[in-house]
């Protein structure tokens, strides 16, 4: 092949590759590209059920753009440990204490800010000292459900789970797969007083018979098929099946532990995002804000207790004072996570 | 009389390169600068699209560090761990249950192809096109119907049947080789049907004249559809052993673990293990180096190419009446296995108000779904999305399987393993591996940032879809005869042209259906969606994943029904299209005429 003939070729092809790698760039659209108003856009990653109209009534407020990343949890910290070297994302906005607990101790998070709002007791108990994250709402793990018309005497306490009259009657999620039934596990490992004697509680209830599914979802559905008659669920799905099917209860054994929903914002975000970010916060836990949350998902993720003083939950949920709830430590229990998950996997659930 | 059963020799086709760098010089010499240029570009998007991705995934096994996830620049730990534990029990099972699917799915797939393509079976246009509501199925749906059906106090046991053997068949390892098998039977009918439709019926007829019988030219025909048969095999390996739907459900549930749901496990653990997942990933990505093994053996040395414009119509067989009930009933009976159970399964979920408690029905679900704002867009974007990426898949499946098609140097050699090891990877796998490969600081420092852009999920479900989109391909691809465009070159045509007007004929049906397989794989596709998906812009699947993992799980079957409908009402319109405007001639080559 002649010279010339050769330096064409490769000219040719050079081109063709820049085109197509600056075609591409000029595809892409930046997470942090300036909406129509010059604004910064805030991009948040959200599994709340209210979350569309959440970014919809902050946006009709502010005037500030948000791009919704609507996902289950894992997905979303999925995404975020994935793209931790370079992160896309403004503030992280789902269930669980102890997922932030790990993302601050990564270093991930915005440490010092703190909405100025009175907070309640159960908001106070779930605030972090560092105020790396912010509690939006607390839901409870676990919620005991049962169908009224089948058991007429419901287990009063954690331990009577172990008789023999509950033999193969009772359900859970699966902690891999549903991130409020870690926290669950651990309130039991607290509560029992270490790791070895939750362990020992969980393999007495595989002995007795426990039935395992992946999310609230399933295990619901194998308590009204019959499948189970005692279902362990987060109480806002507890709550949301009582509301469609009037046969079933919802019961809370002492101590439940607390699951607080909470948002962080991103430690590497634009200084201007992150300000949006706050402003985003101060939104949903203002008087606005917390209708919206309430009536955004009716059968679902609205059905929390508040964390604000001068705020009441849903008429549907069971008033709190009468079950002894419990907070745990989540910059301790969140570094076991994947130990008790793992352990949990291969001693419980195969 | 015995006939050999090599196939019939043909030719060497013409311009095939003489071996060395002279004949490779002489067979470049005249062909255009775009077909210069196409191959280069070809691998270029391949290491781009499907190696970079992989690589920097499998690469956190050994040096974590490379992508922040880790202090360690090498190590070799997790890669030990991988062979340890409850980690390698499931691959274990994973490797030996994707063979009995794999072999499964051929043995059900190609008699239907066959009955469905050469015999007068009644109802076989049904019989096809139910093919693609079998691929369309989500493979959790029919394993959400069978346990429905068999688990204690199911269905079954309601009706009265007291059946503990088959509920200990199904919840255990036969019934996830059942479920993986018939997941795979839509991809041997594809890959059997479309190599069916090159194989003319002038080899039976030759045969048959020179006094075999009908099961001795059967003999001489099987052979001769080889590349197709292992391509089967070795696709339905593939997708079997990279399955997720089915490990998070039914193997799940009869504590049967698989690989896909350890690997799964590692990185929805908070943390994410990213490495030990890695590590799992390395052992699927060996796996697949088996069925190409099997498949280099038994084609060696042959050649395949029997397609070209004076192929004979074949003749459709008359059968028997005894012959047309076995036949009916056996075809009836794998539809109502894959599509009944996971029918009952929808309508059990999604026409019951009370998370299924009862037998009543309802449409509170379908009002519910109705109602709820949000649906549509994600609906149409998840078909805007399959169409696009079929169309690109359509065209880099064509370029794969010509290539696959070639005579095997040590670049096609390693074309088919890298795309036989993207499919054996899960998609979760894939979308992570998008992740660090894109979302490097170097790209940003480069102004390319395509994470979290529609365009990167379109090339994410395009790479994706390839592998599987080659394969089905490579059957017809490989029957084709290097005359068909010289013979058009030779009466002036341009190389596009005489591409069009001499290969696009043959090809068109298969390639139709190829670009209906990857519209469907796309429409509800879900790992690579929640990963990668735009903020704002949620496909259809990541809104039904919504519902079904949480409270409103009656709802998000409701959906899943509505988007399967949605998707096959596609699937109908295109092959409708097809059968409207094709040329009488393209849809005469490959089809069957009355005997």
């Amino acid at each position: 092949m002649k010279r010339s003939q050769r330096h064409r070729r490769i000219s040719l092809i050079t081109g063709i590759i820049s085109a197509g790698v600056l075609a591409l760039a000029g595809c892409s659209a930046t997470a942090s590209a300036s909406g129509a108003s010059g604004k910064v856009t805030l991009v948040v990653y959200s599994a709340q059920g209210y979350d569309h109209a959440m970014v919809a009534a902050f946006q009709k407020a502010t005037g500030i753009p948000v791009k919704l990343d609507d996902n289950s949890t894992g997905p979303l910290l999925t995404q975020i440990e994935a793209s931790k070297n370079n992160p896309n994302w403004g503030l992280l906005w789902v269930d669980g204490a102890t997922a932030f607990a790990g993302l601050d101790q990564q270093g991930l998070l915005q440490k010092g800010f703190e909405p100025k709002v009175q907070w309640d007791a159960l908001g106070t108990q779930s605030l972090p000292s560092d105020k790396s994250y912010t509690p939006t709402g607390v839901t409870l793990m676990a919620a005991l459900v049962y169908d009224k018309t089948k058991v007429t005497s419901p287990p009063a306490t954690w331990q009577q789970l172990l008789q023999s009259q509950w033999k193969g009657a009772v359900g859970m999620n699966d902690p891999s797969q549903s991130g409020p039934t870690y926290p669950f596990i651990a309130g039991m490992m607290n509560n029992l007083g270490g790791i070895s004697q939750g362990e020992r509680f969980f393999e007495q209830l595989k002995s007795n018979g426990l039935i395992i599914h992946p999310t609230n979802g399933p295990t619901l559905q194998a308590l009204t098929s019959g499948q189970i008659k005692l279902a362990l669920v987060q109480s806002s799905a507890g709550i949301g099946a009582e509301l469609g099917d009037h046969k079933l209860v919802v019961k809370y054994l002492d101590p439940v532990t607390l699951l607080p929903s909470a948002i962080g914002i991103d430690a590497k975000a634009p200084a201007a995002e992150r300000k949006e970010a706050e402003k985003f916060i101060e939104y949903v836990l203002s008087p606005a804000g917390q209708k919206v949350m309430q009536t955004g998902d009716p059968t679902g993720d609205s059905l929390y207790y508040p964390v604000l003083q001068g705020v009441s939950p849903l008429a549907a949920l069971p008033p709190l004072a009468s079950a002894k709830t419990q907070n745990i430590n989540p910059y301790t229990w969140g570094p076991k996570e994947a130990t008790i998950n793992t352990w949990f996997d291969s001693n419980i659930v195969q | 009389m015995t006939v050999p059963p090599d196939t019939v020799p043909v030719p060497e086709a013409t311009g095939t390169p003489r071996p060395g760098l002279h004949g490779r010089r002489a067979a470049l010499r005249g062909r255009p600068a775009m077909w210069r240029l196409g191959k280069p570009m070809f691998w270029l998007l391949l290491i781009f699209f499907i190696l970079a991705p992989c690589a920097c995934f499998l690469a956190l096994a050994v040096s974590p560090r490379l992508f922040s996830q880790g202090p360690q620049w090498f190590t070799l730990s997790y890669l030990h761990q991988t062979f340890t534990g409850a980690t390698a029990v499931a691959v274990a099972n994973s490797l030996w249950v994707s063979c009995a699917a794999a072999a499964l799915g051929l043995a059900i797939g190609f008699p239907i192809a066959w009955l469905a393509g050469r015999t007068t079976l009644p109802g076989r246009r049904w019989a096809a096109g139910g093919m693609w509501l079998v691929l369309l199925l989500p493979s959790w749906l029919p394993a959400l119907g069978w346990e429905r059906l068999v688990q204690a106090d199911g269905v079954m046991y309601r009706a009265g049947l007291n059946l503990p053997f088959v509920t200990h068949a199904i919840m255990g390892p036969f019934g996830v080789v059942l479920l993986l098998g018939l997941r795979s039977v839509p991809f041997s009918f594809l890959a059997v049907t479309a190599a069916l439709a090159g194989l003319g019926q002038e080899f039976e007829d030759a045969a048959r004249v020179h006094g075999a019988s009908r099961i001795e030219a059967m003999r001489l025909i099987v052979p001769m559809l080889a590349p197709a048969i292992w391509s089967a095999l070795a696709i339905g390996f593939a997708e079997s052993v990279s399955d997720f739907g089915v490990a998070a459900t039914l193997a799940y549930n009869s504590h049967f673990p698989l690989a896909t749901y350890a690997l799964y496990q590692d990185i929805g653990n908070f943390p994410p293990s990213f490495e030990l997942a890695a590590g799992t990933g390395w052992l699927l990505v060996g796996a697949v180096a088996l069925p190409l093994a099997l498949q280099a053996r038994a084609l060696r040395g042959r050649s395949y190419q029997m397609l070209s414009g004076r192929s004979r119509q074949a003749v459709r067989r008359q059968l028997s009446r005894r012959g047309t009930a076995a036949a009916v009933a056996g075809v009836t009976l794998f539809y109502l296995v894959a599509l009944g159970v996971p029918g009952f399964g929808a309508v059990s979920a999604s026409l019951l108000g009370d998370y299924g408690g009862s037998f009543s029905l309802t449409l509170v679900n379908y009002r519910a779904v109705l109602h709820q704002a949000g649906l549509i867009g994600p609906l149409e974007r998840s078909l805007i999305y399959g169409a696009v990426t079929a169309s690109i898949t359509m065209v880099g499946g064509f370029t794969a399987a010509w290539l696959l098609a070639q005579r095997k140097s040590k670049s096609t050699r390693i074309l088919d393993f890298m795309l036989l090891a993207a499919v054996a990877l899960p998609s979760v796998v894939f979308g992570a591996g998008y992740i660090f490969a894109y979302n490097l600081p170097i790209m940003s420092r480069l102004g390319i940032n395509l994470y979290q852009t529609t365009t990167l999920l379109i090339i994410a479900y395009s790479a994706s879809s390839l592998p599987t989109n080659a394969r089905v391909l490579v059957g017809a691809v490989s029957q084709l005869q290097p005359s068909l465009k010289d013979a058009a070159r030779a009466h002036g045509a341009g190389a596009l042209l005489a591409w069009a007007r001499g290969v696009l004929p043959v090809v068109s049906r298969p390639l139709t259906m190829a670009w209906l397989l990857t519209f469907c794989g796309v429409f509800l596709e879900l790992p690579l969606s929640q990963l990668l998906y735009a903020p704002g812009s949620p496909p259809a699947s990541v809104a039904i994943e919504d519902n079904l993992s949480n409270y409103h799980f009656g709802v998000g079957m409701a959906q899943s029904v509505l988007a399967v409908g949605l998707a096959l009402l596609a699937v109908m319109v295109v092959l409708g299209g097809y059968r409207l405007i094709a040329p009488p001639g393209w849809r005469r080559i490959g089809g069957t005429a009355r005997g």
